[in-house]
């Protein structure tokens, strides 16, 4: 049987890692390299690194759209490293799980740079809504282990309706519409993403989780709740099946991911230690 | 600049972030506190500690880090008076008061806790006063490593696990983390919050330092971490942080609050014990960010409904780019170097999110609205160049 994962969801917003509560409020966690490293040594079974910074550079000036910084250093530039692709050449050096890198891709270009510079999947979300035949090229120029699709999605009227642009602007599709197509088109796993859920820690969407059982052959990897070691364990005991990520809690704790595979190992679940 | 609509804090400030409706992220955290059944809280922490306890009394059931505040007055306070047997463990800094020497002193005595004082070489902290000052702009750079390393060294020598230090001060201020979050210690914050992202290794070889006189600096291994079961816990996380409570505890133990009032803040029972606190090291806040202890103070008040925003912003308005004379005498005596040294040090520490030159000067956006110069610039023109603003 394969073992199941246990996946740290880091979001970099503006040049440093944030915490993140219903895709609004952004927390500072720190700096962008090195939790990647503290995770790696964690052994993550592999760890999501997701842009989700909103403007493409910020204005140093003003300062208005910076977050947490943190540093009095003064070789440290207070302009932020925006380039992914340098954040992502510098995070792949000490990254020794794989890496999933998402947020800001439009292009098979985009996807092309981040393989070139250490990611070894590709997370997409807006794009695949806006064309949903990218996902299809991207995974027939790729390869479709490669491409995962984001999906997000928020609670209307007893239905999940899939969100795009940071979980901001409704589609017209359910989750269920939305997994069988980008499922025909080729993606390769899909990271399914609760707003509602997302920073209250008050655990997993588990109707969600239970819903998607069964449902396509790809893996999923559920995401957005997780506030306590036990909820990580209720989602797997909802669907065996699913991979379990989680973004804050992994922040709060040392060895945070260690004393998580620990306790779900003494729960009975098959995680690698 | 952007600044919070409810309190004084500006959206650079350390570790804080931002709601679209312009709320920081340390109000809201502090809105959160009203929410919390801190009863329940209460137990949880208990349950914990006890789970610490050690087995036939054979040892320190906890090391509760100190300087000799009124939150380290309540700490012990508290541990005592559930039945425990607390190690009080201080880093001692040298740059004690003698109100705040008085009060470590009084911590243990008063309320019969055996205390663990480590000093390091006077020497030894001149020179790190001098190179964390010239490298990260903070002389107190040596004081964050000690307070955030020697408990944990104690513990790792004593087997003692459990580390409990007092508020999360990045969440409480800034809102760094959310209540529900609890925060523990870890590496990744002891590296990048509490030392700057500086290591001790920048400082071997510099005015003559070398590995031995930095022994003290040296953080457990994660090897170490994990057979010990090192963990550090913030108190506040589990009881509700009332500053005033806690000095009404602490002086009824035997603390004292300052004597006299500090050149940088109106409260007197914050931040009492080392004299740079309030002083220099503050001071250097205000140099890179442009914001001090005025700032922290009111903000904190205001949330606790205690004052005015308008008072608030006229306390920042006094206080906070006041030069605080006596202790920056204190520092520029220990390191030997001049006012002018200092400033053209200072200086190139200033955060060009905040800061710009003009004529000379130092300007920046005040909180009551519009700009300000706040004195002379000693910047070279080559330094200055990533100063000037395009109008």
């Amino acid at each position: 049987m394969l073992k199941t994962r246990i996946i740290p969801v880091l979001l970099l917003k503006n040049g440093v890692l944030v915490r993140s509560r219903n895709f609004t409020l952004h927390q500072s966690t720190g700096n962008y390299i090195y939790q990647v490293e503290r995770f790696s040594e964690w052994r993550a079974d592999e760890i999501i690194y997701l842009d989700i910074s909103r403007e493409s550079s910020h204005d140093t000036d003003t300062g208005n759209s910076v977050i947490g910084s943190t540093s009095s250093n003064i070789s440290k530039n207070s302009n932020k490293d925006n380039d992914i692709i340098s954040v992502i050449n510098q995070i792949s050096k000490i990254c020794r799980v794989p890496l999933t890198i998402g947020g800001g891709i439009r292009s098979i270009e985009d996807i092309r740079k981040r393989l070139a510079a250490g990611a070894d999947k590709i997370s997409i979300n807006t794009i695949a809504i806006d064309n949903p035949s990218f996902i299809k090229e991207s995974s027939r120029e790729f390869g479709s282990q490669c491409i995962v699709v984001s999906i997000d999605v928020k609670k209307e009227n007893g239905t999940w309706m899939v969100y795009k642009n940071f979980g901001k602007n409704s589609t017209n599709f359910t989750i269920d519409e939305w997994i069988a197509l980008v499922v025909s088109l080729g993606a390769g796993e899909i990271l399914l993403q609760s707003i509602d859920q997302d920073g209250r820690g008050n655990g997993y969407d588990l109707e969600l989780v239970k819903h998607v059982e069964k449902m396509v052959e790809i893996p999923i990897v559920v995401l957005g709740g997780v506030g306590d070691f036990e909820h990580l364990l209720d989602g797997h005991k909802m669907n065996r099946d699913v991979a379990l990520a989680a973004g804050n809690i992994f922040h709060f704790t040392e060895r945070s991911i260690v004393n998580a595979k620990k306790f779900l190992l003494k729960s009975g679940v098959n995680v690698r230690v | 600049m952007k600044y919070c609509s409810k309190c004084t804090y500006p959206i650079v400030a350390v570790n804080l972030t931002m709601s679209d409706e312009n709320v920081c992220s340390g109000c809201i955290t502090h809105d959160e506190k009203l929410e919390i059944d801190w009863e329940a809280r209460e137990e949880e922490f208990k349950g914990l500690l006890f789970q610490y306890k050690s087995k036939n009394d054979n040892n320190y059931d906890c090391i509760i880090p100190v300087s000799g505040g009124k939150d380290s007055h309540f700490q012990a306070w508290y541990i005592k008076n559930l039945g425990l047997n607390p190690l009080l463990v201080t880093y001692y800094t040298h740059n004690y008061s003698k109100t705040g020497e008085e009060n470590l002193r009084n911590i243990g005595n008063s309320l019969g806790i055996d205390h663990y004082v480590y000093t390091p070489s006077r020497k030894v902290i001149a020179k790190m006063n001098k190179i964390g000052f010239e490298m990260t702009g903070d002389m107190s750079w040596h004081f964050h490593c000690g307070v955030w390393t020697v408990p944990f060294q104690v513990g790792e020598k004593f087997d003692i696990p459990l580390i409990i230090y007092g508020e999360h001060g990045f969440t409480d201020l800034a809102g760094q983390y959310s209540m529900d979050d609890k925060p523990e210690f870890t590496k990744r914050a002891r590296h990048e919050d509490v030392l700057r992202g500086f290591t001790p290794e920048d400082f071997i070889g510099k005015e003559g330092l070398t590995r031995r006189d930095l022994l003290w600096t040296q953080y457990p291994s994660d090897n170490a971490i994990e057979q010990v079961g090192l963990r550090g816990i913030f108190m506040g996380n589990y009881i509700y942080w009332d500053a005033n409570k806690h000095v009404k505890i602490a002086e009824e133990n035997g603390f004292k609050g300052n004597p006299e009032a500090f050149e940088r803040t109106y409260r007197t029972m914050s931040n009492v014990d080392d004299i740079h606190e309030n002083g220099i090291k503050d001071y250097m806040k205000f140099i890179k960010f442009g914001y001090g202890r005025a700032t922290d103070h009111t903000s904190k008040d205001i949330r606790l409904g205690v004052m005015s925003k308008e008072e608030g912003i006229s306390n920042v308005k006094k206080y906070d780019h006041v030069k605080p004379k006596k202790s920056l005498d204190y520092f520029l005596n220990m390191v030997e170097m001049s006012e002018f040294e200092f400033d053209c040090i200072a200086d190139k520490f200033r955060d060009p999110r905040v800061w710009w030159i003009e004529d000379g000067l130092w300007w920046k956006d005040v909180i009551w609205g519009g700009v300000m110069s706040y004195g002379k610039c000693f910047l070279s023109p080559d330094q200055q160049s990533k100063y000037k603003r395009n109008k």
